[in-house]
């Protein structure tokens, strides 16, 4: 955890400069669908690959786990507390709570009675939640708690919370190729450029993208915010800038962000990159990278079970 | 280790247990007398007047150090950061890995141990028993009571918090494979350290931003070697200009050195990611009530970043992560002692034992730290 963002030069308040006009949206564009074209001629028929920040990153510092089988999903506390601990921010930035601490209990609890009265998942995780005994909703409020916290510090919300989105949906992008690869970007925050916007779901505030279903800003998104565990590793620029790039894929009628700020709270840093040609064609490297080790590790997981 | 006459380690001041008015008390006379509740599992031979601090007590001993908030020289963390990498420049350039290594309290405090005094590695022995267990079932619920501020039925908390955690499965089923005795007495035990938790364990402010199990971490040496801890609870909201997290570490069993060099490396982590250092580091032991409060100086991080530097070159000796050959180790004062008596040269006889001889007791004060940058 860094000092508020208005102590930061470089941090999401600071001016905006929008250098993504576009004749870069074309390029960037042309360089992955072409890039992911060539990646996935030998994808197996039906195959499907989705690209996110984390397998980005693993393709990079760990390859040789990119494109094992997933273990089956099941519910635990790491993978509820991004929900709920965003859900606390939100809270927290709206005033109705004085820290992540105070709000988790009741946003849970209010989840798990909307559910029960109505069906409707708040958060997804509902019905495990509920079954869990004290001991295990404790770990989870635990969870969700420590990983609010570092966000709910980072910035000075009483200067950018009326023109943030805590959490909001994913940004989404399907290369047009052959096979589907779908791109994700997940960004922990949006903080606007000013004059409006806000977070649909919880500000009621929200201007409509004509076309996406989603919420925005009416004047762009300034930063874009990621929230990661570990330390930044050798390519971090390429990977905040993977986010700017699904962005600016996925929302082709609106501003690019201009700046993607990282945070890893292990290690207290707070980093950010400025948005333009060079960072987006950086990131969609990446992503063929990414795709094309996915998609040899695909074919070649496909050859081993023909031969077996 | 040597006790006093009411049962504390000689040789460290009074506040340290949670005594009101001891020389370095911070503790008001009127602080809240009212709410400090029976002592619980006092330790034997402690003054009957002895009393576990509670609720705002046990807050205000944490917050309150008896000294000013400290206020360091800007360089100070530039300056530990330097000491310790030069320091492990051999460590970063032997690691065989693809990741850094890290360096934990454990792994440090293992590296420093004399042979006799290791504890287990337990990231690669899965041993269990009952003391492990006591102590992550403590852990967990010292988690809740700072969460939700209640404890239900305690072992059954406890076990369904553990079995959430991947890594304590199968400390989960080996609990669930002890003898209905054993079973019963963890239990006791359990219920009696959790209910003096509840009965003492302050609620904190949401807006001092209280967060538990956080990690620590400082990569080192171009991210080559990585310092890491996770700290049970941290308080307060930090700050670029001055210390203002408190780091608190709970254990369930007896006091040893140990925890108190490994709160000091949680300060000395703590202070080289963010370049402010904690105000205070504490170990609160669930089992007696006891705190042990340590207010950090630049004098405590200096000593911390030596014995790291000491510790990490005794790790690239053995090898990292390797336990290296008991016969090329010193031991402590305490265990050479011990072998000189089993050793001792035969009446008529001038030969002294060359094990002993050889190993004389680990000195981690001997490397020279640039005192003028302390200030």
């Amino acid at each position: 955890m860094s000092a508020p963002v208005g102590h930061a030069e470089d941090g999401p308040s600071a001016p905006l400069a929008d250098s993504v006009d576009s004749g870069v949206r074309d390029r960037v564009l042309e360089r992955v669908v072409g890039g992911v074209g060539r990646a996935t001629t030998d994808l197996p028929p039906g195959d499907r690959i989705e690209v996110t920040l984390a397998t980005v990153r693993r393709a990079q510092s760990r390859p040789e786990t990119v494109g094992r089988p997933e273990p089956d999903f099941m519910w635990k506390p790491t993978f509820a507390r991004r929900s709920l601990g965003l859900a606390a921010v939100r809270a927290c930035v709206e005033g109705r709570f004085r820290g992540p601490a105070a709000a988790v209990g009741p946003l849970a609890d209010d989840a798990i009675d909307e559910w029960r009265r109505s069906g409707r998942r708040t958060f997804h995780w509902e019905p495990w939640f509920a079954g869990l005994g004290p001991g295990g909703r404790a770990v989870v409020l635990a969870e969700s708690v420590t990983w609010a916290t570092p966000l709910w510090t980072a910035f000075d919300w009483s200067e950018v919370g009326s023109r943030s989105v805590v959490g909001g949906a994913d940004d989404l992008w399907t290369c047009p190729v052959p096979g589907t690869v779908r791109l994700k970007g997940r960004c922990e925050a949006r903080i606007g450029a000013g004059g409006g916007g806000g977070d649909g779901g919880a500000r009621g505030d929200a201007v409509r993208v004509p076309g996406s279903g989603r919420a925005g800003h009416s004047g762009g998104t300034a930063a874009l915010v990621s929230l990661s565990g570990g330390s930044p590793g050798d390519g971090w620029r390429e990977e905040l800038g993977y986010l700017a790039l699904v962005a600016v894929l996925s929302h082709t009628g609106r501003p690019a962000p201009v700046r993607v700020t990282g945070l890893w709270p292990d290690t207290g840093d707070r980093r950010t990159v400025m948005v333009d040609d060079e960072l987006l064609m950086a990131a969609a490297d990446r992503v063929v990278a990414t795709v094309a080790l996915t998609s040899a590790a695909r074919y070649a997981a496909m050859g081993t079970a023909v031969s077996a | 280790m040597a006790m006093d006459e009411n049962g504390h380690p000689k040789g460290e001041c009074y506040s340290q247990y949670g005594i009101p008015g001891g020389p370095e008390s911070s503790v008001s006379s009127e602080g809240d007398p009212g709410t400090i509740p029976p002592s619980v599992g006092a330790s034997p031979g402690r003054s009957s007047c002895w009393q576990p601090l509670a609720g705002t007590s046990l807050l205000d001993r944490l917050r309150s150090t008896g000294r000013a908030r400290p206020s360091f020289h800007p360089t100070l963390a530039s300056d530990l950061r330097a000491f310790v990498e030069r320091g492990v420049e051999g460590f970063a350039s032997s690691s065989a890995t693809d990741h850094a290594p890290s360096v934990t309290r454990e792994r440090l405090t293992r590296a420093l141990a004399c042979p006799l005094h290791r504890m287990p590695d337990r990231s690669t022995d899965r041993s269990f028993s009952l003391s492990l267990a006591r102590g992550a079932l403590m852990d967990a619920l010292f988690r809740q009571v700072v969460t939700t501020g209640t404890i239900g039925d305690a072992s059954a908390d406890g076990l369904e918090a553990l079995s959430l955690d991947e890594f304590q499965v199968p400390l989960v089923a080996w609990i669930g494979q002890l003898s209905p005795a054993e079973r019963s007495e963890l239990r006791c035990e359990i219920e009696r350290q959790s209910d003096g938790l509840l009965r003492r364990w302050p609620a904190l402010d949401p807006a001092w931003l209280p967060r538990t199990r956080e990690t620590l971490r400082a990569p080192l040496a171009g991210g080559r070697v990585d310092l890491v801890a996770r700290v049970d609870l941290a308080i307060g909201r930090p700050s670029r200009s001055e210390a203002s997290v408190a780091l608190v570490e709970t254990t369930s069993g007896e006091r040893r050195q140990s925890h108190r060099h490994d709160r000091h490396f949680d300060a000395l982590v703590e202070t080289l990611r963010r370049g402010v250092p904690p105000f205070v580091v504490a170990t609160y032991f669930s089992s007696s009530g006891e705190i042990d409060v340590d207010p950090v100086t630049p004098e405590l991080l200096i000593g911390a970043a030596r014995r790291c530097v000491v510790g990490m070159q005794a790790m690239v000796a053995s090898g990292i992560g390797r336990i290296r050959d008991p016969g090329d180790e010193p031991f402590c004062a305490g265990c050479a002692g011990e072998l000189s008596v089993v050793t001792a040269p035969t009446p008529g006889s001038t030969t002294v034992s060359p094990v002993v001889a050889a190993r004389p007791p680990v000195d981690e004060g001997i490397l020279p730290f640039p005192r003028e940058r302390a200030a």
